[in-house]
C-alpha cells in the first residue's frame, strides 16, 4: 500500500504519534510502523501492584511471592504483544462523506475490515464521535462517524483514530489514520424565511408575461407549477399552507435565485438566504434556478439539482 | 472507560475471588472469613437483585464492623496474619461498591495481592498450581470488560495462553533477580507454626505412646553411595544429665576449646540435607559430620546447629564418615557423663555387678548387657505403660516392655553405675530411599534414641540397645503407614520390599521427589544458590546480571513475538497466478492496481482485435473460478491451458 520510506525526524516527530501521517488516498493497513502503544492508567496500577507484591516478596523473603510478581510483570510484557495483535492487520477504507449545513454534524463512512482468523474485539473508532465494535474473522464493517461543522466549504476528515485495550486494559494501542477525505459544509440555512425574490428581471424562457391573469378568483391549495408571484405569502407565514392566489389565467414560472437580489449585509448572510430558498424551493417542488456571481444553474427541481446548487453555495 | 459493568465480568470475578480467598478458611479467624463470606454472597446475589446493595451508611456500618473484627482479632494490622486479614476483609468491603471498570481493576489488583499472601502460609506446589490457575480467572475478568462480546470458553483460554507465554519469561527473571537478603523486622516476624519436632529433654517413663508422625523432617541426597540401613544415624541433642527420670543436655558449654579433633576413616559421605521447618536450630547429619560450611556450627556435642531461621526450610553441604575417633575425654565431659542422681538402688548395684561391670573390660560388660537384654523377657513396645516412679529400676526388673528411649537411658544409666562414661544421644535413624528422586526421607517416625560410650583407645563409640531386642528396627525400614495404622512396629521385609512397589507407592515416591525438587529449586532459591549460577554465567557485578536480564528477556520476547504475531501466509489462488501469467503475456498493457479484469479485457481487445475472443475466454473464466466458490477443478484445468497457449505474437 502506499507506504513511503520515513525520514529519521518524520519517524519521530510527534504529530506521527497523535495526528499520523500524510493524508493517504485509499486503504490503510495497520502495521508496525502505524500503531503505537502505552500503557493505559489500570497498567499503571498494575505495575504498583508487582512493586508490592515485591515488596512482600523481600520482606518475608518468599520465594513463590517472587514468582507471582515475575510472572505478572511477564504477563504485562507480553500484553504488549497481544494488544498489538488487536490492531495488527486491519484495513482501514475510507468510504464516502455525507454533506452538512454548517453547524450540523458531516458525516464520514469507512469501511473496516478484518482479514486475519482471529476475531477482534473492542476496536474502537474515533473520528468526532466514537464508535465501538467487534470484527469476525474475514469481515469487515461499515462504521458512519461524525464531525461537528463551522465554516462552509470542504471539511478534511481529519485523524481517525482505531485503538484498542484488548484483551486486558492495561495497555493501549492506537493508530492515527489521515485520509484524502472531504465532506461539503452548505451555509446554514437562513432561520428567518424571506420571501422568495421576484424575478422581474428575468422573464420565463417559455416567454410568461409579467402578469397572470386580471381578475383573481380566490385562494387555492398550491400546485406545483403554479407562478410563483401568486403564491398568497400572507397564509404562508402565518405556517396555514402554501397557497396561490388564482387569477383568470395561469402561467407556470421559474423562479430564479439571484445572489445580487438576495437580502443580507454581507455574503454569508446572502448564502444563508440563498441556501434556505433552495431548500423551501425544493420542498414545495419549484423550478428553480441559481445565478451566483461565478455561475449560473439552470432551472430544475429534484435531488441532485439541489445538490449542485448547495454545492455551489458551499464553495463560493 | 464506560460504568457499565457486564454481569458476566461480576461473575468471572466474584468466582475468581471465592476460589483464591477459600484456602484462606484455614488460617484466617473465623469471624473474618464468616464476615467475607457474608460480603462475598450479599454481592453475587446482588447481580441479579441490584436493589440489594447496600447504600452509603450500610457501607459505613459494615466498615466499621470490619474495623471491630480487625482489632478483636490481631489487635492490628501488621505482621503476616492482621495483614492478610486486612487485605481480604478490605476486598470485601469494595465488592459492595461497584461504580465503574476501575473498581473492577482495584478489586481485580487486591485479589492479586490476597492470592499472594496465600503463599506466606503454605508453599506446596499443589497450592502453587492452584493460584496459578486462579490468576487465569482474575485476567479472564479483565478480558471480559475489554472484549465484551467475547464468549466464556475463548476468554478462559486467552488467559490462559498469556500466562503460559509468561511463564518461560516470569522463569528468567526469577534465576537472575538479585536476591536481596532483607533486613528481618519483628513485627513482620510470622508467627511459628505448630512444628512437632524432637524435645529438648527425654522423659521415657512419662510416655505411654510414641507419637508416629509421617511428616517428613529432612531429606538427604547422596553424592555417590547411600549408607547402609544400620549406619543411618542422624545425629540430634545429646543428653547426658539426669535428675533419675528426665534427661537433659548438658548446661556446660566451654569444654569445647579442650577438645581432641576427632581422626576420620574409611569412606566419606557426601551429601545434602534439606531441613523442613524446625522449631529448633538442630541439624540431623550422619554420624560423625566432618566438613560442613556456615551457617552449621558443631558443638560439643558433635551435633550440628544453624544460626538461621530453622521455621525456614534451608538446605545443607555436609561430609560424613561413619568411622571415627574422637580422642581424649576432657574432664568436664568425664564430669557430666559419670553423673548420676543419687545413690543407686542396691538390686541394681548387684545387676551391675552380676553382669561384669566392675571387674570386666567395658567392651565385655556392654556384650553381657545386650546378652542380658536379649535373653530376659525384655519386649519392643511402642505402647509401654506410664512409669513414674523410678522409671529406669521399674522397667528393667518389673516391665520390661519399652521403645528405644527406654533402653537407652537404662543403658547409659547402668554404664554410668559402672564408672563407664556413657550418654544418650537423640535423633532419628534410617530413612526411606525415594527411588524415584534417588534420596532419603527421613520422618517423625524415624525418630530414635541410642547411646554412647566413652572407651580408652576408641573415643566415643556408639551402642544402640534397641538393636539387642528389635535388630530389625535398625537394620530394616520401617512401614510408617503400617506402623501407624497398627500402632506396633511394623518392618518391611526386605524381599518384598520391592514387590510391594505397586502403583500407589511408586506414585508417592514420584510425588515426594518432584515436591523435594519443588522445595529445593523454587522454594529455597535463595542467595547463596543464586550465586552458585551467576558464578557458572560469569556474572560479576548488577551490571552483567542486568545485561543478561536484558539479553535473555529480549530472545525471550522476540520468539514470543514470532509466535503471536505470526501472521498466516494467504494461501495464494492458482487462478490469480495464472491469470497475473496471463496478464504479462499481453505486451504494452499492463493492468493498473485495482482494475477489473473486465475492463482491462476491455483495453486488451481494442489493442489486439485479433485475440479478442481469447481475451474473452480467459478473463470469463478467470472471473468465474475466482467469484464463483466450488467452480470445478476441470476449469482451473482448462484456464491454464488457456493461458499457456496464449500468445499475442
Amino acid at each position: 500500500m502506499n507506504e513511503t520510506v520515513l525520514s529519521l525526524k518524520q519517524r519521530f516527530a510527534l504529530s506521527r504519534f497523535m495526528r499520523g501521517e500524510k493524508p493517504a488516498n485509499g486503504a490503510l493497513t495497520l502495521n508496525q510502523r502505524r500503531i503505537f502503544i502505552l500503557p493505559t492508567r489500570q497498567g499503571g496500577g498494575f505495575i504498583v501492584l508487582i512493586i508490592l507484591l515485591l515488596l512482600i516478596a523481600l520482606t518475608y523473603n518468599n520465594n513463590l511471592i517472587y514468582l507471582l510478581a515475575f510472572m505478572l510483570a511477564s504477563v504485562f510484557f507480553i500484553t504488549i504483544l497481544h494488544t498489538y495483535q488487536s490492531l495488527a492487520g486491519l484495513v482501514v477504507k475510507p468510504l464516502q462523506t455525507q454533506a452538512a449545513f454548517t453547524g450540523e454534524k458531516a458525516g464520514f463512512s469507512f469501511s473496516i475490515q478484518n482479514p486475519s482468523d482471529q476475531e477482534r474485539f473492542d476496536i474502537q473508532l474515533k473520528l468526532e464521535t466514537e464508535t465501538l465494535l467487534d470484527i469476525p474473522p474475514h469481515h469487515h464493517e461499515k462504521v458512519l462517524l461524525f464531525k461537528s461543522t463551522k465554516k462552509r466549504g470542504k471539511l478534511q476528515a481529519g485523524t481517525l483514530t482505531v485503538s484498542s485495550c484488548y484483551p486486558l486494559g492495561l495497555f493501549r494501542a492506537w493508530s492515527p489514520l489521515r485520509f484524502k477525505m472531504e465532506a461539503l459544509v452548505y451555509p446554514a440555512p437562513a432561520t428567518v424565511f424571506s420571501v422568495f425574490p421576484e424575478s422581474e428581471g428575468f422573464e420565463g424562457e417559455n416567454g410568461q408575461s409579467k402578469k397572470g391573469g386580471d381578475d383573481f378568483y380566490g385562494l387555492q391549495s398550491y400546485q406545483p407549477g403554479d407562478p410563483i408571484r401568486q403564491i398568497h405569502w400572507k397564509s404562508y407565514a402565518k405556517g396555514q399552507g402554501l397557497f396561490s392566489k388564482h387569477y383568470g389565467g395561469n402561467a407556470v414560472a421559474d423562479l430564479w435565485l439571484d445572489y445580487n437580489q438576495t437580502p443580507g449585509h454581507d455574503v454569508e448572510q446572502r448564502l444563508s438566504h440563498l441556501c434556505r430558498w433552495i431548500i423551501e424551493a425544493e420542498k414545495i417542488g419549484l423550478h428553480y434556478g441559481l445565478i451566483l456571481p461565478n455561475k449560473k444553474i439552470p432551472c430544475n427541481h429534484g435531488p441532485s439539482h439541489q445538490h449542485a446548487c448547495l454545492e455551489a453555495l458551499a464553495l463560493f | 472507560m464506560n460504568s457499565w459493568i457486564p454481569q458476566k465480568s461480576l461473575i468471572f470475578m466474584l468466582i475468581a475471588l471465592g476460589l483464591i480467598t477459600l484456602p484462606h478458611s484455614q488460617h484466617l479467624p473465623l469471624p473474618l472469613f464468616l464476615f467475607f463470606g457474608l460480603l462475598w454472597s450479599w454481592r453475587f446475589i446482588a447481580i441479579w437483585k441490584p436493589e440489594w446493595l447496600p447504600g452509603k451508611t450500610t457501607v459505613f456500618l459494615l466498615m466499621l464492623t470490619a474495623i471491630g473484627l480487625l482489632y478483636s482479632q490481631h489487635q492490628g494490622i501488621l505482621g503476616r496474619a492482621g495483614g492478610t486479614s486486612l487485605f481480604v476483609i478490605a476486598l470485601g468491603l469494595k465488592l459492595l461498591e461497584i461504580r465503574g471498570t476501575r473498581d473492577i481493576y482495584l478489586i481485580v489488583f487486591l485479589g492479586f495481592i490476597v492470592a499472594a499472601t496465600e503463599f506466606l502460609y503454605q508453599q506446596s506446589i499443589i497450592m502453587a498450581v492452584y493460584i496459578v490457575l486462579v490468576c487465569i480467572v482474575l485476567l479472564a475478568t479483565l478480558i471480559t470488560i475489554n472484549g465484551l462480546h467475547a464468549k466464556i470458553r475463548p476468554t478462559l483460554k486467552k488467559a490462559g495462553i498469556i500466562v503460559l507465554q509468561a511463564i518461560p519469561i516470569a522463569a528468567i527473571i526469577f534465576v537472575l533477580f538479585p536476591r536481596i537478603e532483607a533486613p528481618r523486622f519483628k513485627w513482620l516476624e510470622a508467627e511459628k507454626n505448630q512444628i512437632t519436632g524432637l524435645s529438648d529433654t527425654l522423659e521415657p517413663g512419662a510416655i505411654s505412646e510414641l507419637g508416629l508422625s509421617p511428616e517428613l523432617v529432612f531429606r538427604v541426597k547422596f553424592e555417590g553411595d547411600i549408607p547402609p540401613p544400620a549406619e543411618r544415624y542422624w545425629r540430634g541433642p545429646v543428653f547426658s544429665y539426669t535428675d533419675g527420670k528426665r534427661w537433659r543436655e548438658s548446661p556446660n558449654r566451654f569444654f569445647k576449646r579442650y577438645m581432641d579433633t576427632p581422626r576420620f576413616k574409611g569412606k566419606a559421605y557426601h551429601y545434602t540435607l534439606l531441613m523442613e521447618p524446625q522449631n529448633k536450630p538442630w541439624v540431623f547429619a550422619l554420624e560423625m559430620p566432618a566438613r560442613f560450611e556456615a551457617p552449621l556450627q558443631r558443638n560439643g556435642f558433635y551435633q550440628l546447629t544453624t544460626t538461621k531461621d530453622p521455621a525456614q526450610r534451608a538446605e545443607y553441604n555436609i561430609t560424613s564418615y561413619t568411622q571415627f575417633n574422637t580422642g581424649y575425654l576432657t574432664k568436664t565431659e568425664l564430669k557430666d557423663t559419670l553423673q548420676l542422681p543419687g545413690k543407686p538402688s542396691e538390686r541394681i548395684v548387684k545387676l551391675v555387678k552380676q553382669l561384669g561391670g566392675f571387674d570386666l573390660k567395658p567392651e565385655q560388660f556392654i556384650a553381657n548387657l545386650f546378652n542380658y537384654f536379649r535373653q530376659e523377657k525384655f519386649f519392643y513396645t511402642l505402647m509401654p505403660k506410664k512409669m513414674e516412679d523410678n522409671p529406669i529400676e521399674t522397667f528393667l526388673f518389673d516391665r520390661r516392655y519399652g521403645f528405644c528411649s527406654h533402653y537407652a537411658t537404662a543403658f547409659v544409666y547402668l554404664m554410668r553405675i559402672a564408672d563407664i562414661p556413657a550418654r544418650v544421644i537423640g535423633g532419628y535413624q534410617g530413612g526411606e530411599f525415594n527411588e524415584a528422586g534417588n534420596f532419603l526421607e527421613v520422618r517423625q517416625a524415624n525418630a530414635h534414641a541410642w547411646t554412647e560410650v566413652w572407651l580408652q583407645g576408641k573415643g566415643w563409640t556408639r551402642f544402640d540397645p534397641t538393636t539387642a531386642i528389635a535388630p530389625e528396627r535398625v537394620e530394616q525400614t520401617l512401614d510408617i503407614e503400617q506402623q501407624i495404622a497398627t500402632r506396633t512396629l511394623t518392618i518391611v521385609p526386605p524381599e518384598i520390599l520391592h514387590q510391594s512397589m505397586d502403583w500407589l507407592k511408586r506414585a508417592k515416591q514420584i510425588l515426594g521427589s518432584v515436591d523435594y525438587s519443588w522445595q529445593r529449586w523454587i522454594i529455597n532459591y535463595n542467595r547463596a544458590s543464586q550465586q552458585g549460577i551467576f558464578k557458572h554465567l560469569g556474572i560479576e557485578d548488577l551490571k552483567s546480571i542486568i545485561y543478561w536480564l536484558l539479553v535473555l528477556v529480549g530472545t525471550a520476547t522476540l520468539i514470543m513475538a514470532r509466535f503471536i504475531l505470526k501472521h498466516k501466509a494467504q494461501p495464494v489462488d492458482p487462478a490469480v497466478k495464472l491469470y497475473h501469467q496471463f496478464c504479462q503475456k499481453i505486451p504494452d498493457i499492463t493492468r493498473k492496481p485495482g482494475e477489473t479484469p473486465y475492463s482491462f479485457a476491455a483495453r486488451c481487445r481494442q489493442a489486439y482485435p485479433k485475440h479478442a475472443e481469447t481475451i474473452d475466454r480467459i478473463t470469463q473464466l478467470f472471473v468465474k473460478i475466482r467469484y464463483y466458490p466450488n467452480s470445478p477443478k476441470e476449469m482451473l484445468e482448462y484456464l491454464k491451458k488457456q493461458v499457456d497457449h496464449f500468445s499475442c505474437t
